[in-house]
C-alpha cells in the first residue's frame, strides 16, 4: 500500500492551480482533505502523473455570506462547517449532515469541496448541495462557470468537472429564516456511508410550503433529487399533506443498485419508510411552530 | 473425586491473586513506546513485497521478471525456483506436515486470488511494490472453486488430490440406531446454520524482519503467538538447528490464532533472507491482510436433534462442512466441532460427519475459539426448539445441562467431566438479571410496536490443554532473586494484549512474599524463555501461573533454608512478607530479602554445606491435560422493524475461570471475544465472487465492530477452582464462542412474533427485515424460511478406485490372505501408510499391522470377503479401533472406526 511515484506541485493561486490541470492533460489529481485519495493512491487504485495539492490557495477557503447565498470555500474543513455559527443559523441542515460525513478524525482533515467533488453516490454532502439547490463554482485556463448541484452529478464518481477544471467554491442559496429541514440516515455504523439517507428543507409561508428541496442519497447512481414529491409539496398546507403519498413519489425518482451491503429493495423499503416518518415528524414540528 | 463446591474461591488470603492491579505493560504501550516489528530496523536492511496473482485458479504460462528487476533500487526478484534452493516445508501449527504441497511462492499453478507469485527485494518498500507491478505474468485461467456447493461438485482445486475434501471424519451414513432414534422422538428438530468467513483483523498485521548472522544463524523478529514455537517451527521447516534460530517478539498487536505459525509470505522473506544474505524486512499492509493473509470460520452446519416429549435429549446428528480454502492453515476437519458440541450436555445418542473442503479461495487459520460453531448450532437450535416445544429456552437447558452434582461423569464423545459449571453459571446469572422483569417490558414494548428480545447460551471452553499433543507441552517459569533483592521471572508465556507481564508478576509476587512492583517478567525472545506454544488455547493463566506458583514454592524454600541457617532458625519458623524475611517469635531477627541474597551470591562460605549459590530456580508445569471453564451469557437487544437495525441494551457474563488472578484481565479476555462476536453476528463478512475475486478488501466494506456497536458488559465471576495448580481455568476464547449464539438468540426471540430467523451470519439489517416482513428483502432467495437446505452429500471417494480394478479379478480370488499395502486418512494429518498381512483358517483371521511406528498383531474375522478386527492403542489416547473392511479382488477398502473420533477410510491393494 505504497502509492505509485507521482510529482507533486503545491500551487498557491487558483490560476495558477488551473494552469497546471492545463498543461497536465488529463494527468493530474487535484488533493485536498485526501480522506478519499490518499487511501485510493496507497491501494494503487489512482495512479495520477502530478498530485496538485491546493492547501495553500487561501481563496479556496473559509465559508462567507454574501448578497443572496453563502459561499464555501471547497478547502473549508468539515469540522469547521461543525462549529460555524452562521451557517447553524442559515443553513442548519448542512451543518446536520455534516456531523455524518465521516469521522471525528476524517473531518479534522477531510474537506466540503473535496466530499463534493467526489460524487460518491451514498455521501452526505452532494445530495446535500443538491437538496439546497446549490450552485458549484468550477475554473479553468477557459474560465469559470456555475453548475447546479443537481446537473453536477453524471453517476458514480462521475461529475460535469473536466479534467482541466477545479472547483473553486460551492454557493449554497440562502433559505428563509423560518425554513424547516429533515435529514435522516440509515448507516450500518455512524461514520458509514449511508445504505439509504434522505436530506431537504422545505420553506413556509402562510402555513403552505413555498419551497422544498429534497434530495436522496445512496438510492442511484448519484445523488437523486426528489422532483416529484418536491412538486406535489410546493403550495400545500401543512395539515393537508399526505407523508406516505409523498414518501412514494419520492421513491418513484430513484434508481437503488444492490451492493454487499444492501439490497435496492432494502433501500426501496426502507428509504420509503424514513423518508414518510421524517417528512411526518417535520411537518409536526412545523406546524407547532 | 468428588466434585467441588460451586464457587470456592481459589488460593486462600491472597494479596495481589485476584486483585485489578494496574498493568506492568500499559504505560509503555500507551505512550508510543511499544516494540513491535515495523519499530525494528536493522543496518543494511532491505525491504520485501510480493506480486501476486489476479486470478483465483490457473496454470503459469510465463513469468517475466526483466522489467521489475532493471527498476533502479530493486536488488533482486526471486520466484519458486530461486526459494526452493533452500529446503523448505511448511508445517502444521501440531508440528505436522501438511496435506497438500505449498510453495512459498507459485509453482506454475495458482490457487486464489493474492497467492503470492514474485518476491522482490528492495531499497524501500515504494520501490518494491513499483517492481511488483512490473512483474508480468500470463495464465491459462480456469474456472475457480469458490463455495463448499462448488467444492462438492467442481474439479479438484490441488493436482494431487482426487477431490476436494481436505479433511474428513466420522460416518458418510447415518448410523441405523441414531436416524431410528431421531425419527422416533417425540419432538424433532433439524437446524441449519450458516457461518461467514472472518477476516482475523489484527492490529499489528503479520510482519518479519529477518537477519542472516553467520553462516547458520538466524535472528528472525517476527509477530507471533509464541517466539520459542517460531524458533521451533523454523528449525524443523528450514532443517536448521534450534539453538542457531533466536525469535524476538516483544509486543505483539494482538493474533487471534492467525500468527500461530507463519506462513507463505513470513517464510518466503526468511528463506530470501537466507539466500541473499541481507536483513529483509516485510511487513504486511492491510490490503495483504485482508486479502492474503489466512481467514477463519466460513462453516454450515445441518443439526438434527431428538427430544423426548418433556423436552430431555434423546439424540442428536450433526454435518459440518468448512471451506477451508486452498491452503489451509489448520481447520482440517475441524473436529473439536463434534467433540465440544454437546460436552456440557446429558445426551444418550450422537454421530456425526465432518468436513473441511478445499478451495480457490485464502486458506483458513485459527480464529480464537476455532470450534466456535458448535456453540452457535447448538445454543440456536435449543431455543428454536424450545419455541416449538413450547418451553421456556431457560427451563429446557435446566433440564438437559450436566450439573456439578452429576458429575464425574463422561459425555457422549468420552470426554472426561469433573468440575463444569454452566449449569450453575446459568443458576448465578439469573440470580442477578431479572428475567420476569424482563419479559414483563418485553410484552409492554411489544404493545408500542418495539421488539425486544432475551439471549441466553450457555457452554463449556475447554482451555490449558497439555500433554496431549507434541506442541501443546506445560509451560516454564526461571525465577531468580537478584542479589539487589529483586525479582526476575523468565516465562514461557508470551503476550499479544494478555497482560502476562502483569497477571504472572502478580503469581509470583503472591507466591513468593514480595512486593508486585519487585517483580519483572520478561518474555518475548527465544533465547530467554523454555518452550510453550505460547498464547494458543487459552492456556497461559493455567499453566504459566501454575509454573510460577511451582517455581515460587521453589525458590521461597531456598530463601527459607538459607535464612534458617544464617538466623540459627529452623526453616519452618521463618516467612517471607513484603521483601522481608521473618523468624516467628523474634522480630528482632528480621532481614531484608537483599540482604540474604547478598549472601546467596557473594559470600559462599556462608551458606550451609551443599547449598547451591544463588537465588535460583525453575519449575515446568504440565497440568491435567484440559482444564474446563464453564459460563452462561445473556443478552438482551432491541430490534427496529422499519429498518432491522438490532440495537444491544444489555450483556451480561456469568463465567467460572477457577482462580482469578486479575479480574480487570479477565473481563478484558471476555468483552474483547465478545466484540468479535459482536462483530460476527451483525457485520463482518469476508465475501468472494463468483470468480473467486475478494470483494470486502478494505475496512469501508468489511466492518469490524467500532467501539459505538459494543455495549458495556456486566460481569458476574464464579470460582470453582480448577485441578491445576492454582485452580485457574483459561479465558481466552470464550466470548468469541459465546457470545454469536448469545447475540443471536436475543435477536430470534425479539422477532418471534415474526417467524424464525435463518441462522445465516451475519444478520444484516436486510436479512431481518426481510424476516419481519415475510418477504425477500435480502437477496438470499429467502423469505422467512431457511432457504440452504444442505446439498445433496454426493461424495465420490473410494468408490471409483475401487471400480477402476475391480473387473479382471476373477471372483476365487477373493481370498484376504497375503500381504496388502494400506493408506488410512486419519483424522489429522497426512494420509498414513501401512502394511497388512492377513491369515485365515475358515472365518477365524489372524495377521498384524505394519507401520514405520512398529507392528501390531491381531485377531479377528473373516466372512464373505469381509474382514473384521479390532486393535488397541494408547496413543494419542486410549481407544480401541474397530477396522471393517470389505475385499474386492486385489483391492480393500473400507473404515476404522477410532472411538470418540470418529473413522477414517481405508484402501488398499494387495501385494503380489
Amino acid at each position: 500500500m505504497k502509492p505509485a511515484p507521482f510529482d507533486y506541485v503545491a500551487p498557491t493561486t487558483i490560476a495558477e492551480a488551473c494552469a497546471i490541470l492545463d498543461e497536465a492533460g488529463g494527468g493530474a489529481t487535484v488533493i485536498a482533505g485526501g480522506q478519499t485519495l490518499m487511501p485510493l493512491l496507497n491501494l494503487r487504485m489512482s495512479q495520477p502523473f502530478i498530485l496538485v495539492d491546493i492547501n495553500k490557495i487561501p481563496e479556496l477557503q473559509g465559508i462567507t455570506k454574501e448578497t443572496g447565498f453563502t459561499r464555501v470555500g471547497p478547502v473549508t474543513r468539515q469540522c469547521d462547517v461543525l462549529t460555524n455559527a452562521d451557517l447553524a443559523r442559515d443553513l442548519p441542515v448542512l451543518v446536520q449532515a455534516v456531523r455524518h460525513v465521516g469521522h471525528h478524525q476524517t473531518r479534522n482533515r477531510g474537506t466540503v469541496g473535496g466530499s463534493i467533488a467526489l460524487g460518491e453516490p451514498a455521501a452526505e454532502l452532494p445530495a446535500t448541495s443538491v437538496a439546497l439547490g446549490a450552485m458549484i463554482e468550477v475554473s479553468s485556463v477557459r474560465g469559470t462557470r456555475q453548475v447546479a448541484a443537481h446537473d453536477f452529478y453524471l453517476g458514480p464518481y462521475m461529475t460535469m468537472l473536466e479534467p482541466d477544471e477545479l472547483v473553486t467554491a460551492i454557493r449554497f442559496p440562502d433559505w428563509p429564516a423560518n425554513h424547516i429541514t429533515l435529514f435522516r440516515e440509515v448507516a450500518q455504523r455512524p461514520g458509514d456511508f449511508a445504505l439509504v439517507g434522505v436530506v431537504g428543507a422545505l420553506a413556509i409561508e402562510g402555513g403552505a410550503i413555498a419551497r422544498a428541496g429534497i434530495a436522496w442519497f445512496g438510492m442511484g447512481p448519484t445523488p437523486i433529487k426528489a422532483r416529484q414529491a418536491e412538486a406535489a409539496l410546493i403550495g400545500q398546507s401543512l395539515d393537508s399533506i399526505d407523508p406516505a403519498a409523498i414518501a412514494a413519489l419520492a421513491l418513484a425518482d430513484t434508481a437503488p443498485f444492490d451492493d454487499h451491503h444492501a439490497t435496492a429493495e432494502y433501500r426501496r423499503t426502507v428509504g420509503k419508510r424514513i423518508f414518510a416518518s421524517t417528512l411526518g415528524a417535520i411537518l409536526t414540528l412545523g406546524e407547532a411552530a | 473425586m468428588n466434585a467441588p463446591e460451586f464457587g470456592a474461591t481459589g488460593i486462600g488470603a491472597a494479596r495481589y491473586i485476584g486483585q485489578r492491579v494496574l498493568r506492568k505493560e500499559d504505560p509503555r504501550l500507551l505512550t508510543g513506546r511499544g516494540q513491535f516489528v515495523d519499530d525494528i530496523a536493522l543496518p543494511g536492511m532491505l525491504h520485501v513485497a510480493f506480486a501476486r496473482s489476479p486470478i483465483a485458479r490457473g496454470r503459469i504460462l510465463s513469468i517475466d521478471t526483466t522489467a521489475a528487476r532493471e527498476l533502479e533500487g530493486v536488488h533482486a526478484v526471486f520466484l519458486h525456483a530461486d526459494l526452493s534452493k533452500q529446503k523448505i516445508e511448511l508445517l502444521s501449527f501440531f508440528l505436522m506436515p501438511i496435506e497438500v504441497p505449498v510453495t512459498l511462492l507459485a509453482d506454475g499453478r495458482v490457487a486464489y486470488v493474492g497467492d503470492p507469485i514474485a518476491l522482490i527485494i528492495a531499497d524501500s518498500r515504494h520501490i518494491a511494490e513499483d517492481a511488483a507491478a512490473l512483474v508480468e505474468v500470463e495464465y491459462a485461467e480456469e474456472d475457480p472453486v469458490v463455495t463448499i456447493a462448488d467444492a462438492r461438485t467442481g474439479a479438484p482445486v490441488h493436482p494431487t488430490t482426487e477431490h476436494n475434501i481436505s479433511q474428513e471424519m466420522g460416518d458418510e451414513e447415518i448410523d441405523e440406531d441414531l436416524d431410528a432414534a431421531l425419527n422416533g422422538a417425540a419432538h424433532q428438530i433439524t437446524h441449519h446454520v450458516t457461518h461467514q468467513r472472518i477476516s482475523q483483523s489484527p492490529m499489528e498485521t503479520r510482519g518479519v524482519v529477518a537477519s542472516r548472522d553467520g553462516p547458520e544463524e538466524l535472528t528472525l523478529y517476527i509477530t507471533c503467538q509464541s517466539p520459542t514455537n517460531i524458533a521451533r517451527w523454523m528449525s524443523m521447516a528450514l532443517g536448521l538447528p534450534q539453538t542457531a534460530i533466536r525469535v524476538i517478539a516483544k509486543d505483539v498487536g494482538g493474533s487471534f490464532g492467525l500468527k500461530n505459525t507463519p506462513w507463505k509470505e513470513e517464510t518466503a522473506t526468511v528463506v530470501a533472507a537466507l539466500l541473499y544474505g541481507r536483513p529483509l524486512k516485510w511487513i504486511e499492509d492491510r490490503y495483504e491482510n485482508l486479502t492474503a493473509a489466512n481467514q477463519a470460520r466460513e462453516a454450515e452446519m445441518t443439526l438434527r436433534i431428538g427430544f423426548d416429549k418433556d423436552g430431555k435429549l434423546l439424540a442428536s446428528h450433526s454435518d459440518y462442512s468448512s471451506n477451508n480454502g486452498a491452503y489451509p492453515q489448520g481447520a482440517d476437519a475441524n473436529v473439536a466441532v463434534q467433540m465440544f458440541l454437546w460436552g456440557a450436555y446429558k445426551i444418550p445418542a450422537f454421530g456425526f460427519l465432518t468436513r473441511g473442503w478445499y478451495s480457490n479461495t485464502i486458506g483458513l487459520a485459527a480464529y480464537r475459539g476455532p470450534w466456535a460453531m458448535e456453540s452457535l448450532a447448538r445454543e440456536t437450535a435449543l431455543d428454536t426448539a424450545a419455541r416449538q416445544m413450547g418451553i421456556d429456552p431457560i427451563e429446557l437447558r435446566r433440564r438437559n445441562l450436566l450439573t456439578l452434582k452429576e458429575q464425574p461423569a463422561a459425555s457422549v464423545m468420552g470426554l472426561p467431566l469433573e468440575d463444569i459449571t454452566p449449569a450453575e453459571c446459568l443458576e448465578k446469572l439469573l440470580a442477578y438479571f431479572d428475567v420476569a422483569a424482563f419479559r414483563r417490558e418485553q410484552a409492554e414494548a411489544r404493545k408500542a410496536g418495539r421488539y425486544l428480545g432475551l439471549g441466553i447460551a450457555a457452554y463449556i471452553e475447554p482451555t490449558g490443554s497439555a500433554g496431549s499433543m507434541p506442541v501443546m507441552t506445560g509451560e516454564l517459569a526461571q525465577l531468580r532473586i537478584e542479589p539487589t533483592g529483586q525479582v526476575t521471572a523468565l516465562m514461557s508465556t508470551h503476550s499479544q494484549g494478555h497482560g502476562t507481564a502483569t497477571t504472572m508478576a502478580q503469581v509470583i509476587a503472591d507466591r513468593l512474599g514480595v512486593a508486585y512492583e519487585d517483580v519483572t517478567v520478561f518474555e518475548g525472545d527465544s533465547s530467554r524463555g523454555g518452550f510453550s506454544p505460547g498464547a494458543a488455547g487459552s492456556r497461559q493463566g493455567v499453566i504459566g501461573g501454575g509454573a510460577a506458583i511451582k517455581a515460587s514454592d521453589l525458590l521461597a524454600s531456598k530463601v527459607k533454608e538459607l535464612a534458617a541457617h544464617l538466623l540459627n532458625a529452623s526453616p519452618e519458623t521463618i516467612t517471607i512478607t513484603d521483601g522481608m524475611i521473618h523468624v516467628s517469635g523474634a522480630p528482632e531477627m528480621s532481614r531484608s530479602l537483599r540482604s540474604i541474597a547478598e549472601i546467596a551470591y557473594g559470600e559462599p562460605a556462608r551458606l550451609p554445606e551443599g547449598f547451591e549459590a544463588g537465588l535460583e530456580a525453575q519449575y515446568r508445569y504440565t497440568p491435567p491435560p484440559m482444564t474446563f471453564t464453564s459460563a452462561a451469557h445473556a443478552c438482551t437487544v432491541e430490534v427496529d422493524v422499519d429498518t432491522g437495525f438490532v440495537k444491544i441494551l444489555r450483556w451480561i457474563s456469568s463465567e467460572d475461570c477457577g482462580t482469578v488472578i486479575n479480574p480487570a484481565v479477565v473481563e478484558g479476555q471476555i468483552a474483547g471475544g465478545l466484540a468479535q462476536a459482536i462483530g460476527t453476528v451483525l457485520l463482518e463478512d469476508f465475501h468472494y465472487d463468483a470468480r473467486g475475486n475478494p470483494t470486502t478488501v478494505t475496512y469501508k466494506d468489511y466492518l469490524l465492530p467500532q467501539i459505538s456497536d459494543i455495549p458495556t458488559f456486566e460481569f458476574v465471576h464464579a470460582n470453582t477452582p480448577s485441578q491445576s495448580v492454582g485452580g485457574m481455568r483459561g479465558v481466552g476464547e470464550g466470548g468469541a464462542i459465546i457470545g454469536p449464539p448469545t447475540l443471536v438468540n436475543a435477536i430470534t426471540d425479539a422477532l418471534a412474533p415474526f417467524g424464525e430467523v435463518p441462522v445465516n451470519l451475519p444478520l444484516t439489517p436486510a436479512k431481518l427485515l426481510s424476516v419481519i416482513e415475510g418477504r425477500d428483502i435480502a437477496g438470499t432467495g429467502a423469505g422467512t424460511a431457511a432457504s440452504h437446505a444442505p446439498a445433496p452429500v454426493e461424495v465420490a471417494v473410494a468408490e471409483a478406485p475401487v471400480a477402476a480394478v475391480a473387473a479382471p479379478v476373477p471372483a476365487a480370488s477373493t481370498s484376504v490372505d497375503g500381504d496388502w499395502q494400506i493408506t488410512m486418512v486419519p483424522p489429522m494429518g497426512p494420509p498414513q501408510e501401512m502394511t497388512a498381512h492377513f491369515a485365515t483358517d475358515g472365518t477365524a483371521l489372524s495377521g498384524y499391522l505394519e507401520s514405520p511406528e512398529g507392528r501390531q498383531e491381531f485377531t479377528g474375522s473373516y466372512d464373505g470377503g469381509k474382514v473384521k478386527f479390532e486393535l488397541k492403542v494408547e496413543k494419542p489416547m486410549k481407544i480401541t479401533l474397530k477396522y471393517d473392511l470389505t475385499v474386492d479382488g486385489d483391492v480393500i477398502s473400507g473404515k476404522v472406526k477410532l472411538g470418540m473420533l470418529g473413522s477414517a477410510k481405508l484402501t488398499g491393494t494387495r501385494i503380489v
